[in-house]
This record gives structure tokens, C-alpha cells and sequence, in this order.
């Protein structure tokens, strides 16, 4: 008899005749999540097992953040020809909790002696007369005790919920525009979600934005990478940029050609890294360089799809998916991202696109672009 | 790299160095203990406690080490608090260091009162308002004495002379984090009962300091434990760091003609700003009487604070905003509000604080990249 940990996936199920390859890219990465808590894993029978974990919290915790995961529950692997025995142990997970409580039954070993609803009965019985406190409630209980009969009996109280999602690497590669805002980050975490893996790109301004503010913005790609593994974050310096274009454009439109500029330079990057798409955590009328016509103004110069997964949702259902997720502490602290000082006082909110390319022919873009791309610092993490 | 944040911390001077390593590798010894070996850390402990003594005109015995200027801050105002029967008021500056603004915060929990002093344009204490808030129930007074944001030094003197005037058991309390060695303080002729000071601005290490207590002061114990320093901060003596203190106060001391000088290096930074239009300093002139020699702080009209640090960090320049606890909190200093700036005055604003590594030739380099920076910058100013 042995504790170990019972990880139920969620979408995998629904594919066809790909799944074992699904499967396979889900297995290895709880393996990574769980590789410095020692654990061991394995496929069988529709579930992934983890055991041999010197820390099961941990483990728990761990397992729960990959991507593809639906549910982890702590269960007890033993013997299932004692069915006294497991009645017995049902007992001794049971002895804890108070309220009402059920048991659920499943049976893969069809040769095993008792049926599903004997099981539950049998041991459902053994609960409700050795432990003191619990009553039964089949229609809404509190607790869900779970035994399931497969190559040994498992027995469960309770699951924390996974993030579910796809495995991640089965859906290829984008590149995220991450600032060190709230919104980035989430947006990143949504397209990861899906199987994606993502590489980043922050522009740095130095010195209107310091050292410690592109700290912040690695520590939010840490934390992302805790979900999604090994990522690449280029760190573009773009000052320079900036300053061309205060300069040199019409105050009303520096914000959306500084915007423009970041999408095509993280298009480059993209290309570079394999990535098929860009990412960005833009919200519909959130700000100026956010409406409507801004994003088409955006959108045009890039020769990739832009994916914004936020862009129908409120602030605060940006921060409450930050919190989530973990990065909303981090995204609050205080260092300056894209410098304030080069927001003009009135950003134009209907741009048009004709206007927005003649301001910006101005601009020696290719040498700004070559010498941003040539100073960027690449900075590897996970 | 030119490094001009010696109020945030300072580089420890080799004497001290040298004398934490043998004090761990040889003079290990628990001070308490009973063998000689301990005796001798002791006796090295206590010419500490002299070299400090003589240096704030108290006597050897009133000197009691902490782990540095928060400790000591914090030492003394609940210490005197929890001592008092009845009902009283406590005042203090409002530029007071957070050690002791948000310390003092906590006395109004035991039944007492808060008043805060207020300062003058010249980021010195108003006195005609200290003698009006200052009356009979005041049990208690803080003031620092020099401002680790502009460098103002601060009437100590005449604020426990008024204070003492209304009550004659008042307890005066001197936050010396930034003006020990660098600034005069003879506790007895000036009034003050309580001083706190850190090692760790004194070219000493970290995580060391002293409370100087005047005999008449009754305090309660913050830690107890052991009952090392008379039973008022219990926890085995920080020998090496004490030592090194030592090593420190000798050297500050050895090295005191220099300790003016730092006051023409700040002159002549100044000198090589003042021509420069937009640039102002906050607090007392440089050469002024109230003004600290080693403590300067500075606006650039137009460009923040931050990103003028920034710059000059780019440059190889370390300076701080406002100072260094606040700029990481990044709120605007209330001292520089306190003193009549206006919120972007205040954002603009970077401090510049001298240490004994300093040269001439460095207050040059600094002028020259800040006059640089700030013609950049004031370039792309936010139209």
C-alpha cells in the first residue's frame, strides 16, 4: 500500500487517431514538472500515476500546473483482492471529515467479484458505521470517496482542479509581446494553455526604465515558464525608436507607430524562433492604441496572425485571471514599463491608415529596426 | 563606476575588513564566556564602546549595541513608551526615516499621543511651530539629525531646549543614522538622551550599530533572552561586526579632516550644476551652516528623478531618488512635499551623498554626465 498521486487529462480524450501522441507530449511534461520532487510516472488505463515523490504537496501543486491536466487527486494504491482490507482503508481516509458523503465506484477489471454498485454499497456501509459524524447524501454530498478497481484498488477523497488545456508542443510556437503590465502575461498563459509554446519580446527604454523594471518583466516570463517550460525572451533595446519617433511624427499618433514598430520587430523575432504567430495582451477600447481602428493600423504591418485572447474581456477579469495564475503580484510592483514620458496628452482614438504610414515616412525604418534587432540581449529561461 | 549613494550604504574601509575577518577567523569567542580568550573580545568590545562614547559626549557605559539604526530607533521610542504610566504625547518631525515615523505610529496604540513638527521651505524644523506643539505632557521628542534626504541638519539643540523648558523629564531622542561622525553631536551639552547610529554608514559593516542611552532614560527591553547590554537587548554580542564598528570609528575619526573636505567636493559639485538653468538644490545651500557636508539633493526641472538616476547609471554614476528606501517603494518623498515642492519637482528630484572613497576629480565626472543627461533628456520631454 502506497500513496500516489491519480492525474485525470481533460481534451486529450477527444482526439481521434493522434491521441497516443497527445498523450505521450502529456506524460513527458508532468515527468519534467515532477523531476525535482523525484517523481515517477506512468500511463495506464485512461489515468498518468505519480508516485515515489518525496514531497506530495509539492508534487500536487506541480502536477496540477501542466498544461493538458484536468484534475490530480492523492490516492491510496493497494491490493485489491482484500476487499475487507480496502473497506478498511476507506474507513481510515474517511475518519477526518464531518457532513455527508458518498461513494463512487469504477470498475475496469471486469473479473473482479463485486460489481460498481456493490462496491459502493459494501463500502459505503463499512464508512457509515465505523466513522462516526459522516452521513450519506448520494444527491449533494461534501465528500466523493472514489475506489476504483484497475490492476490495484485506488481509493480518493476530493481533487484539485487542473488547468486543463492542451499539452503543451502540440500546437506549435508564438511569440508574446510581453510588457510588465497585468495584461501580457495572462494573454500568454492563454495562448500557452492551448498547447503553444511561446517565446517573448519586451522592449526595454533605458533610462526611462530601469534595470530593475526588466527584472520585473523576466521574473513574469518566469513565472510563465513554470506552465510552459524553456522560453527565449528577447529584450530589445528601443529607445531609440522612441525618440525618432517623438521627433520626428505628430504627437496624436506616436503611441500607434511606436506599437506598430514593437509588432514588426517582434515579427522578426518570431520568424527567428520558429514561432507562426504573434501574442499580445490588447483589449478592445482598454486604451487609445486599443481601439478598433488603432488595432487594424497595428494589424497591417505584420505578415502573421496576431493573436489576442483578451481582447473581449474586462480589466477585471484580466486581474482576476493574473491572480490566478500568479503573476498578478509581480505585474502590480511599481517600476515603470513603457515610459510615460513619451504618452502624448492626446492620442488620436480613430486613426487612419493612410495618415498613420504617410507619418511615418519620416523615419529611416529599416536602419531603426537593424539597429533595435542588432542590440537586442537574449536571455534563456527554464 | 563613481559611486555617489554613500547615504544608502557605504563601502567599508580595508581596516574594517581586515578586522572582520581575523575577528571571525581568530577572536570567534562568545563574549560572555568565561576563558580568557572571551575576556579579550570583551575588552575589545568595550574600547568600542569608548571610541563611540567620546564621539557623541557620552559616557562608555550608556553606549548599547544594536543591529543598527532601526533597531536603536525602535529600542527607544517603545522602550521609553512602555515605561510611561500616564497618558502623554510624543513628538517627532514629519522628514523623521520610517524607523521612526511608523514606530512612533505604534506608541498611539498604547494610549498616547502623536504631533508632528513640521519643517520650513529649507527642509530644517520649524521651531516656532516645534515650541507650540511641544508642551507640559510631552514625554517624548525625535528629531534626526540630518535629513537623509536633503542633508538639512536639524536644531536638535534648540528643539530639546524648548522641549526641556516645558518639561523638564521630557526624553530627547536623536536619530544620528546620517550625521554620526559626519556632523558634531555632544549629547550632554546639547540635551539629547537617546542617540541612534549605524555602522554601515560609517564605512563599517551592515547589521550593526549602537543606542546611546543617557543615564536618566528608563527604557523597557524590546528583546529578551540572555540579558546581554543590562538586560536591554538580550542575543549573543555581534563581536565581529562590533570590532569592525570599532575599526570604523577609529578610521572616521583618524580621517576627520577629510570628513570636512567632503563638504568642498559637494561645493564644487554644485558650483560646476548651479550655472545650469533648471537645475536647483532642495534643502540648505551648500556652505550653508545647516547643510551636512556629504548629503546633496538635486531637481532637474522637467526630467523625473528616476530616469535621470537611470541615465546616470548608464553612465557608470550611482545616485538614488529621493533616498534609497523610498525610491523603492517609488512614492513620492514626503520630506521634499514637506518642503513646498510641487509633485513633479519632487519626481525630479535625485540625491547625491558622499563617502570617504570619493575624489575631486569624480564630482566632476558626475557634473559633467549630468549636465550631459539632463540637456538629452530635457530634449524628449513629454509635450
Amino acid at each position: 500500500m502506497r500513496e500516489i498521486l491519480l492525474v485525470r487529462y481533460g481534451e486529450v480524450f477527444l482526439k481521434g487517431q493522434n491521441r497516443p501522441f497527445f498523450l505521450r507530449k502529456l506524460v513527458d511534461h508532468v515527468k519534467d514538472a515532477t523531476r525535482e520532487v523525484g517523481g515517477k510516472v506512468w500511463l495506464s488505463d485512461g489515468r498518468i500515476y505519480v508516485s515515489d515523490f518525496n514531497d506530495i504537496d509539492e508534487a500536487m501543486r506541480r502536477v496540477s500546473r501542466v498544461f493538458g491536466v484536468h484534475s490530480v487527486s492523492r490516492a491510496i494504491e493497494m491490493d485489491k483482492g482484500d476487499f475487507e482490507a480496502i473497506c478498511r482503508q476507506a474507513a481510515e481516509l474517511m475518519r477526518p471529515l464531518k457532513g455527508t458523503f458518498k461513494v463512487l465506484a469504477r470498475r475496469s477489471d471486469k473479473h473482479y467479484p463485486l460489481d460498481s454498485p456493490a462496491i459502493m454499497r459494501q463500502a459505503g456501509g463499512h464508512v457509515l458505521h465505523n466513522v462516526p459524524g459522516l452521513e450519506v447524501d448520494v444527491n449533494n454530498p461534501d465528500h466523493v470517496l472514489m475506489i476504483e478497481i484497475r490492476d490495484h484498488a485506488y481509493l480518493s477523497v476530493g481533487r484539485i482542479e487542473g488547468v486543463n488545456g492542451m499539452p503543451m508542443g502540440t500546437n506549435g510556437k508564438a511569440c508574446l509581446l510581453l510588457s510588465g503590465g497585468i495584461d501580457s502575461p495572462v494573454a500568454g498563459f492563454m495562448i500557452a494553455k492551448r498547447g503553444v509554446e511561446l517565446c517573448c519580446v519586451h522592449y526595454h527604454s533605458f533610462p526611462y526604465t530601469s534595470e530593475r523594471a526588466k527584472e520585473k518583466v523576466l521574473d513574469l516570463a518566469r513565472i510563465l515558464s513554470e506552465y510552459c517550460g524553456k522560453m527565449r525572451v528577447y529584450v530589445v533595446p528601443f529607445t531609440e525608436i522612441q525618440m525618432e519617433i517623438h521627433e520626428k511624427c505628430p504627437d496624436n499618433l506616436t503611441t500607434l507607430i511606436m506599437r506598430r514598430y514593437m509588432m514588426r520587430i517582434a515579427e522578426i523575432f518570431a520568424r527567428k524562433d520558429g514561432a507562426q504567430a504573434l501574442i499580445t495582451g490588447e483589449s478592445i477600447g482598454q486604451v487609445a492604441s486599443q481601439t478598433m481602428e488603432a488595432l487594424g493600423c497595428t494589424d497591417e504591418v505584420v505578415g502573421m496572425p496576431i493573436f489576442r485572447p483578451l481582447i473581449g474581456m474586462d480589466k477585471s477579469e484580466i486581474i482576476e485571471r493574473a491572480e490566478k495564475i500568479g503573476t498578478m503580484e509581480t505585474s502590480s510592483l511599481p517600476y515603470e514599463d513603457c515610459c510615460t514620458v513619451f504618452t502624448p496628452k492626446h492620442p488620436a482614438t480613430h486613426p487612419r491608415k493612410d495618415i498613420v504610414r504617410k507619418a511615418e515616412e519620416k523615419l529611416d525604418s529599416e536602419a531603426l529596426i537593424a539597429a533595435a534587432v542588432e542590440g537586442t540581449e537574449v536571455i534563456e529561461l527554464g | 563606476m563613481i559611486y555617489l549613494d554613500n547615504s544608502a550604504t557605504t563601502r567599508p574601509f580595508d581596516s574594517v575588513i581586515e578586522v572582520t575577518v581575523r575577528s571571525m577567523s581568530e577572536a570567534y569567542f562568545n563574549a560572555s564566556a568565561a576563558y580568557k580568550p572571551a575576556l579579550d573580545v570583551e575588552k575589545e568590545m568595550r574600547a568600542c564602546r569608548k571610541a563611540i562614547a567620546m564621539e557623541v559626549g557620552a559616557a562608555e557605559d550608556e553606549v548599547l549595541f544594536t543591529s543598527g539604526g532601526t533597531e536603536g530607533d525602535n529600542l527607544a521610542i517603545l522602550g521609553v513608551a512602555q515605561t510611561l504610566r500616564e497618558k502623554a504625547n510624543f513628538v517627532c518631525s514629519e522628514i523623521e526615516h520610517p524607523a521612526v515615523l511608523e514606530t512612533i505610529r505604534r506608541v498611539e496604540k498604547l494610549g498616547h499621543e502623536v504631533r508632528v513638527m513640521p519643517i520650513g521651505p529649507d527642509g530644517v524644523v520649524d521651531l516656532a511651530a516645534c515650541a507650540e506643539l511641544i508642551d507640559e505632557k510631552t514625554a517624548f521628542v525625535s528629531c534626526m539629525q540630518v535629513s537623509n534626504e536633503t542633508g538639512a541638519i536639524q536644531p536638535v539643540e534648540e528643539i530639546a531646549r524648548i522641549a526641556r523648558a516645558k518639561n523638564a523629564d521630557v526624553i530627547v531622542h536623536v536619530d544620528g543614522v546620517q550625521g554620526f561622525m559626519r556632523v558634531p553631536m555632544h549629547m550632554g551639552k546639547m540635551g539629547v538622551d537617546l542617540y541612534a547610529l549605524s555602522a554601515h554608514k560609517i564605512h563599517g559593516p551592515k547589521g550593526v550599530g549602537a543606542l546611546v542611552v543617557k543615564k536618566r532614560v528608563r527604557l523597557a527591553a524590546q528583546m529578551t533572552g540572555g540579558g546581554q547590554e543590562k538586560n536591554l537587548r538580550s542575543g549573543t554580542y555581534n563581536s565581529a561586526g562590533i570590532l569592525a564598528l570599532h575599526a570604523a570609528v577609529k578610521e572616521m575619526a583618524a580621517r576627520r579632516a577629510e570628513v570636512a573636505a567632503l563638504g568642498a567636493m559637494k561645493a564644487h559639485l554644485w558650483q560646476r550644476l548651479c550655472g545650469v538653468a533648471g537645475v536647483r538644490v532642495n534643502g540648505p545651500m551648500p556652505g550653508d551652516a545647516a547643510s551636512a557636508p556629504h548629503i546633496l539633493s538635486l531637481s532637474f526641472d522637467g526630467v523625473r528623478g528616476e530616469v535621470m538616476r537611470n541615465a546616470l547609471e548608464g553612465a557608470g554614476i550611482l545616485v538614488s531618488t529621493g533616498s534609497a528606501c523610498a525610491s523603492h517603494k517609488q512614492k513620492v518623498s514626503t520630506s521634499l512635499r514637506a518642503m513646498g515642492l510641487t509633485q513633479e519637482q519632487a519626481d525630479g528630484t535625485i540625491r547625491v551623498s558622499l563617502g570617504l572613497h570619493n575624489r575631486m576629480e569624480e564630482m566632476d565626472a558626475a557634473a559633467d554626465q549630468m549636465i550631459r543627461m539632463f540637456a538629452l533628456l530635457s530634449k524628449y520631454k513629454r509635450r
